[in-house]
C-alpha cells in the first residue's frame, strides 16, 4: 500500500495464484483507522479482487461481515495485516481468538502478509520500536525466527536487534522499507521489493561476533524497463 | 457511565462538568484515554474541544501512536487526577491495557486516589464484570474487578443488552451489579454507591441482585432515582475562572490566552 508504488500490492496478489484473489485487511495494530482503511480499499480494488475488512473494535455494529469471524478469514486467499502497534495488535488478536484463527489459515494454506507490525505479528519474536525505546515482542511464531523491520531507517532499531541477538533472541531477518520477505512455510523462499535500492539481512549471534548477511533483493520494478527502439 | 458524557452527548456537558468537580485540585489534571475505539481522532478532538475550555490540564494518551508521542505511562497517569476513559470495545481495551502493563498501574492509581471515570466500556472496564458486545451480541466478560459486582450500560438505549445482563447474573454467571441508562453515572468510594447522578430527566439506574422464588432463580431490579445535574450553571462555574487565565498567561505566554 505504498503511495504510488503498487508493486508489492501485485506481488502479493499474485502469489495466491488465484485470478480474482479473496482478499482481508486486518487494520487491528492501527486501532482500525478510517484513513487506513480507505487506502487499502484504494489499493486492493473490486476489479482485481475481493477486498474485505475485519474491524476487532466494531463488532457491535457487525465488523463489516455478513458471517462469522473465523469462517470469513479461513474463507480468504490473502490476509493482509497492517502497521502499527505490534503490542496492541497481539493483545487484540488474543482477545478475540484471531490468533488461533490465523494460525489455522496458515495450516490451510491462505496467504499471510503484512508491513511492519503486520510483518513482526508472524515471527516467533521480533523488535519493536513503537512504543519508545525498542524492545523484544512475542509474535504467533509461525516463522521460528526473530524479525526487525525499518532496518534501514532507524539505526537505534538496528542497534538494539544486534543487542537482543548477543542476549539470546532468535536469529532472523532484518528487512529495509520496501523489502518483502516471501516465505514458504517456513522457509525463506523470495526476498522482493517495491524500490531499486533495499536490503535485507538474514542477522545471527556467530559466537565471536555478529553475522550480518545480505541477502540479494529483486527489485520487482526491474522487469518493467521496457525499451522501444 | 452508561454513556454520555462529551462523546456520547456532545451538547449535554453535565457529567463531564460533575467528573471534574470531583477533583480535589482547582485545576485538575485529566487524562483521556480512548483506547477502547482504536484512538480515533475523532473522540480526541471532541475531548480537546470539551475540556480544553474548562479549568482543567487536558490531555490524552494514544497507545496506538506511542510512536510519535512516547511517555512513561505509570508517571504520566499516577501524576493525573483525573482518568477518562472512551467507550468502544471493553473486550480489546482490556486487552490493549495488559499488553501495556496499564491493569497494574490504573489500580496503583486507584489505590493512590486518583479518579477513575468512563463510559461505556470505559465505565465497565472498573467492575468484575460488563456486559460486553465486543464480539457482536451482548455477552458478560470479566474486568478489572476494582469495584465488585457487575455493571450493564446503555440500559435503556440499546435493546438487547439489557436481557443479556439480566439473563447472566439470573445463571449466576456473574455478580449482581447495576445498570445504567444512557447519560446516568455511578459514582463509588471505595467499592460503595455513594451517588447516582444523570444528565437528562427520565433516565435511571438499576440495583439488579439475583433473588430465588418458588425455587427458580430470577432477578430482582430495583429502581435508582438520579440527581439530575444542573448542566448550564455547572458549565458557568467550571468555567476557566480569570485568576486561572492570568497565570496561564503569564506562565505559558500568549499562546496560553488564546486557549
Amino acid at each position: 500500500m505504498e503511495a504510488g508504488n503498487g508493486l508489492l500490492d501485485e506481488y502479493v496478489l499474485a502469489c495466491t495464484g488465484v485470478e480474482h484473489p479473496k482478499v482481508c485487511f486486518l487494520p487491528s495494530a492501527s486501532g482500525d483507522a478510517d484513513h487506513y482503511i480507505v487506502r487499502f480499499y484504494r489499493a486492493f480494488s473490486p476489479s482485481r479482487c475481493e477486498p474485505s475488512h475485519v474491524s476487532l473494535f466494531r463488532r457491535d455494529k457487525g465488523a463489516g461481515l455478513g458471517c462469522d469471524l473465523a469462517e470469513h478469514l479461513l474463507d480468504q486467499d490473502l490476509i493482509y495485516v497492517g502497521g502499527g502497534s505490534v503490542v496492541s495488535l497481539m493483545g487484540v488478536w488474543r482477545a478475540h481468538g484471531v490468533d488461533e484463527v490465523l494460525r489455522e489459515c496458515w495450516r490451510r494454506g491462505v496467504v499471510l502478509c503484512g508491513l511492519s507490525a503486520g510483518s513482526l505479528c508472524w515471527f516467533s519474536e521480533s523488535v519493536t520500536a513503537f512504543h519508545g525505546p525498542p524492545q523484544r515482542v512475542a509474535g504467533l511464531g509461525l516463522l521460528p525466527y526473530s524479525n526487525c523491520v525499518h532496518y534501514d531507517g532507524e539505526p537505534a532499531r538496528r542497534e538494539s536487534y544486534h543487542r537482543f541477538l548477543s542476549e539470546g533472541m532468535a536469529p532472523g531477518y532484518a528487512a529495509g522499507d520496501g523489502t518483502a520477505l516471501h516465505f514458504r512455510g517456513e522457509s525463506l523462499a523470495h526476498v522482493v521489493s517495491s524500490r531499486a535500492k533495499a536490503s535485507a539481512f538474514w542477522v545471527e549471534e556467530a559466537g565471536d561476533g555478529l553475522l550480518e548477511e545480505a541477502l540479494p533483493v529483486r527489485w520487482l520494478g526491474a522487469s518493467r524497463r521496457l525499451s522501444v527502439a | 457511565m452508561g454513556g454520555g458524557g462529551f462523546t456520547a452527548e456532545p451538547h449535554n456537558p453535565a457529567l463531564d462538568d460533575f467528573i471534574l468537580s470531583l477533583a480535589r485540585a482547582r485545576e485538575p489534571r485529566i487524562l483521556f484515554l480512548p483506547t477502547a475505539s482504536g484512538d480515533p481522532n475523532g473522540q480526541i478532538a471532541a475531548f480537546r474541544s470539551t475540556f480544553g475550555e474548562r479549568a482543567c490540564h487536558a490531555r490524552h494518551l494514544s497507545l496506538f501512536r506511542l510512536e510519535q508521542d512516547p511517555h512513561d505511562l505509570r508517571a504520566l497517569i499516577l501524576s493525573q487526577d483525573v482518568i477518562y476513559v472512551g467507550g468502544g470495545s471493553m473486550r480489546n481495551l482490556l486487552a490493549i491495557w495488559r499488553e501495556h502493563g496499564l491493569d497494574a498501574i490504573m489500580r496503583e492509581a486507584w489505590e493512590s486516589g486518583v479518579l477513575l471515570a468512563g463510559l461505556s466500556a470505559g465505565g465497565m472496564c472498573w467492575f468484575a464484570h460488563g456486559i460486553t458486545r465486543s464480539t457482536g451480541r451482548p455477552e458478560p466478560a470479566p474486568a478489572l474487578g476494582f469495584l465488585p459486582g457487575s455493571l450493564s450500560v446503555h440500559y435503556d438505549g440499546d435493546p438487547i443488552r439489557r436481557p443479556a445482563f439480566l439473563d447472566a447474573i439470573a445463571r449466576g454467571a456473574i455478580p449482581d451489579g447495576y445498570g445504567a441508562d444512557d447519560g446516568v453515572g455511578l459514582l463509588f468510594e471505595d467499592s460503595e454507591l455513594v451517588r447516582v447522578v444523570a444528565s437528562r430527566p427520565g433516565t435511571h439506574a438499576y440495583r439488579v441482585q439475583r433473588q430465588t422464588v418458588d425455587g427458580a432463580q430470577t432477578v430482582l431490579e430495583t429502581q435508582l432515582e438520579p440527581e439530575l445535574l444542573a448542566a448550564a450553571a455547572s458549565v458557568r462555574s467550571r468555567d476557566v475562572p480569570d485568576d486561572i487565565r492570568e497565570f496561564r498567561a503569564e506562565r505559558y505566554g500568549a499562546a496560553a490566552r488564546r486557549r
